[in-house]
């Protein structure tokens, strides 16, 4: 940051400043956290929206355990009584099941992100696989929260995890011991002792080595993900389901929809151990090995067709078996073992056409997403058609959601006193998507005010502000400026140290970093040019990728494999220089500048 | 940054930033006001209701004047809840008593009887009233704390050192029907109305 920003901070600014500079002896200052300044698509941040839904849950769940009781017969009533009783409860409730059911959804849609992307290559295995063990973990502290409402369905889904744990050879007798106690009882307080404490301590231990070091916090989005699961929860309230009584025969329940694809197969009456410890653990394992299965060079999954086909494959099994595993045979004239057998024939029958059909599948999408990206190269790139309001309508929008904002609030407080909690929920997520699209808004705005857009005041006076804001074709009077105008964190990724690791690919050893050597460059810009030549891909790429993801991530990944890195870095930085005149802003114009790079860094 | 911040062209009035940065403190401030209801979530809700609730002997009766014995003593669930885990604890448990009758026992209304919490204002253990000649007051096992059956009032031991109000034990109004049937009034659960359990309560 430049030093003439400071001056007019206000005492408030500074002890943040102060504390902030404080952490500066601490790991935190290892994490680079980037508050985007414009929207960016957050496929490229979804592991850390699950990270903001897993804190969410631990709120919410801090807060259940209040008035939860892990007792054999007062589970069941005292989770009725937090839904029923206790003021707030089926907000805590509901915000907390949705939560989890976002968290693994994010967490599966994050993977799959990665996996396509081929972001677990360059280094970012132990990503990858730490990943994959936190997805486990995830699900089964999933397992366990609605297993220790002692419901009915709990109960069902305790005695088929038991009885798998237990058709595991050798080990598994003392297994099912170990986690399950003897009799429920023992299993209500260890499943709540697993829920609370066990999982989450080894899940953030395992978080604290899957976090990459740059980190995109979009408080948009993480908002509006806040107020999707509230808005969830207002319209779809959970129930409780039958209280678990030994003498009452149970009706025919499903699992949550993160383990029918599990149950699909046990109802398949194949070899339990098989079919509900060997399917799985074979899918895990697979997903752990496929960074070093994977051998291509390249990284976009069009590059990839064989691991773009697995990926395909296994989320088309997925699918089927998702939805096998809730189908239930609603004729109830039949015996309850024919409505709930799957014939195993057929099921595997139909998993085994799957895989040729997705293979054929990848390669048509293959196929038509290189034609269409031959087609694009013929012709221009079409102009972005951004909404261009003027200021003046931006602040009334701004009013108009304030007031839209003090509406919901006392449609949300009436709904409370007249016991429509699920009204006030549903109400409140919508105040969460008022506040996301009104924070959109702010930091549109706020970049609006120091953009090249003319902004025509009340005088009739114009005024044309420098930056490299969206939409201006005018060149920018001073380098030192455009990079002030980087966000502050943003910045500090930039003037991070480049990747040491690198340097041992490298058969040249490479004494300093960049950004120290004599150029005309500022110190920043030159740094940034080492983070677009994919040493620090993980933010750049966030950036980028939403438009076009695969060439990007393409040529960051070149360098990687290049033995001549510092020319490149050269060439780069002198390409970035000249090409400053550009639509987009810094960010994208790096993105830019890499995308333009020929193939030919790679040796 | 805010170098940059245009020349403020509408003569010292606020600036185009700064209404910005206005707005956006409101629509935080509005997104998040919901939330401090939800503070609710934290205390017990109130389980006694805003009506009289009967005084149920541990046979199950309910206490009646012209039954109930003088200079005589009963533990008493309050509020009575659904649960019995809860009516064991000792929050809820009270010391039913009549008076002896040279403190007015023998009269057949509301004020021979008095209604104290059986949690000692010292460190909480259950003090019970003793009828022995010579003693008729309440005592506490633990540390022997004695209290004034007439007013609750500890009047030796380490509750009697202690300032107001943790030096009276808090107190359920009564009143009895035609019947002769013994009700609890609605508590005021203040330091200066009936009282806090195991806090105490300021004699008035």
């Amino acid at each position: 940051m430049g030093v003439s920003l400071h001056n007019k901070d206000n005492s408030l600014v500074r002890l943040f400043k102060w504390i902030y500079t404080g952490f500066d002896r601490t790991i935190f200052m290892g994490l680079k956290f980037t508050l985007p300044t414009k929207f960016v698509s957050p496929l490229g941040f979804l592991g850390m929206l699950t990270f903001v839904v897993f804190i969410i849950l631990g709120i919410t769940g801090a807060f259940l355990m209040l008035w939860y009781e892990p007792i054999l017969d007062r589970a069941w009533d005292s989770v009725s009584k937090i839904n029923d009783t206790i003021p707030y409860g089926f907000h805590m409730r509901n915000i907390h099941y949705h939560a989890s059911n976002a968290m693994v959804m994010l967490a599966i849609l994050h993977m799959y992100y990665q996996f396509f992307s081929g972001r677990y290559k360059i280094r970012n295995e132990m990503l990858w696989v730490t990943g994959i063990l936190i997805g486990v973990l995830t699900i089964l502290e999933a397992f366990t929260g609605y297993d220790i409402i002692f419901s009915e369905r709990a109960v069902l889904a305790i005695s088929i995890a038991a009885s798998l744990t237990n058709s595991i050879p050798i080990l598994g007798p003392d297994m099912m011991n170990a986690f399950f106690g003897s009799g429920f009882h023992d299993f209500v307080l260890r499943f709540y002792a697993f829920h609370v404490f066990f999982l989450p301590i080894v899940l953030l231990g395992l978080m604290v080595v899957h976090f990459p070091r740059f980190l995109v916090f979009d408080v948009p989005m993480v908002m509006a993900v806040t107020g999707a699961i509230m808005l969830t929860g207002g319209v779809f309230p959970i129930d409780l389901g039958l209280k678990f009584d030994p003498t009452v025969p149970p009706g025919v329940t499903v699992p949550e929809w993160y383990l029918t694809g599990l149950y699909a197969f046990l109802r398949s009456a194949f070899d339990k151990f098989t079919t509900g410890v060997l399917w799985p653990g074979l899918f895990i394992f697979t997903l752990l090995i496929i960074p070093f299965i994977d051998r291509y060079k390249k990284f976009s999954w069009k590059d990839r067709p064989i691991i773009t086909a697995l990926g395909i494959t296994s989320i088309a099994q997925i699918i089927i078996t998702t939805y096998w595993g809730f189908y239930i045979d609603p004729d109830r004239t039949k015996s309850l073992l024919e409505r709930l057998v799957i014939d195993p024939i057929f099921l595997y029958t139909v998993m085994v056409v799957l895989v040729p059909l997705s293979f054929g599948f990848t390669y048509l999408m293959i196929k038509l997403a290189k034609n269409a990206e031959a087609n694009a190269k013929k012709q221009k790139p079409a102009e972005k058609n951004s909404i261009q309001l003027p200021a003046k309508w931006l602040y009334i929008l701004f009013i108009v959601l304030i007031g839209f904002q003090v509406y919901l609030n006392i449609a949300a407080y009436y709904a409370v006193l007249n016991g429509m909690k699920n009204y006030s929920l549903f109400l409140i997520g919508i105040l969460m998507l008022v506040f996301s699209g009104m924070f959109h808004l702010y930091r549109h705005s706020r970049g609006l005010t120091k953009s090249n857009v003319e902004v025509v005041t009340t005088n009739k006076r114009k005024f044309v502000f420098p930056s490299f804001g969206a939409g201006s074709t005018k060149s920018l009077p001073s380098k030192t400026a455009k990079v002030g105008e980087l966000s502050d964190s943003s910045d500090r990724i930039f003037n991070a140290p480049s990747d040491k690791s690198l340097d041992d690919k490298k058969p040249v050893p490479v004494p300093e970093i960049p950004a120290t050597k004599g150029n005309s460059l500022s110190s920043s810009s030159s740094s940034s040019t080492n983070s677009a030549t994919g040493v620090d891909t993980t933010s750049t790429t966030d950036f980028t990728s939403p438009n076009r993801p695969n060439p990007n991530l393409q040529t960051n990944a070149a360098p990687l494999h290049s033995s001549k890195n510092d020319q490149d870095d050269k060439k780069l930085r002198q390409r970035i220089n000249s090409s400053e005149p550009s639509n987009a802003t810094s960010i994208s114009n790096m993105g830019r500048s890499t995308t333009n790079n020929p193939d030919k860094n790679r040796t | 940054m805010s170098q940059r911040q245009p020349p403020n062209v509408d003569g010292g009035k606020i600036s185009r930033r700064d209404f910005l940065k206005l707005l956006a403190a409101a629509g935080t401030v509005m997104t998040f006001t919901p939330f401090v209801d939800w503070g609710k979530f934290l205390p017990n809700p109130k389980e006694s209701s805003e009506e009289r609730s009967k005084v149920v002997l541990p046979d199950g009766s309910q206490a009646n004047v012209n039954s109930f014995e003088v200079n005589h003593a009963e533990a008493i669930v309050y509020p009575m809840s659904e649960d019995p885990v809860l009516n064991e604890e000792a929050f809820r448990t009270w010391q039913f008593i009549r008076l002896p009758p040279e403190l007015g026992g023998e009269k057949n209304d509301a004020s021979a009887f008095r209604m104290y919490s059986m949690v000692c204002l010292h460190l909480w253990c259950l003090w019970k009233y003793w009828p022995d000649d010579g003693r008729k007051r309440g005592e506490c096992p633990c540390h022997g704390t004695m209290y004034d059956p007439l007013t609750g009032v500890a009047f030796a031991g380490p509750a009697a050192l202690q300032a107001p109000p943790s030096n009276v034990l808090p107190r359920l109004d009564l009143e009895v029907d035609d019947e002769g049937n013994i009700w609890i009034k609605p508590p005021n659960w203040t330091p200066s109305g009936n009282g806090v359990v195991g806090y105490g309560r300021f004699l008035t």
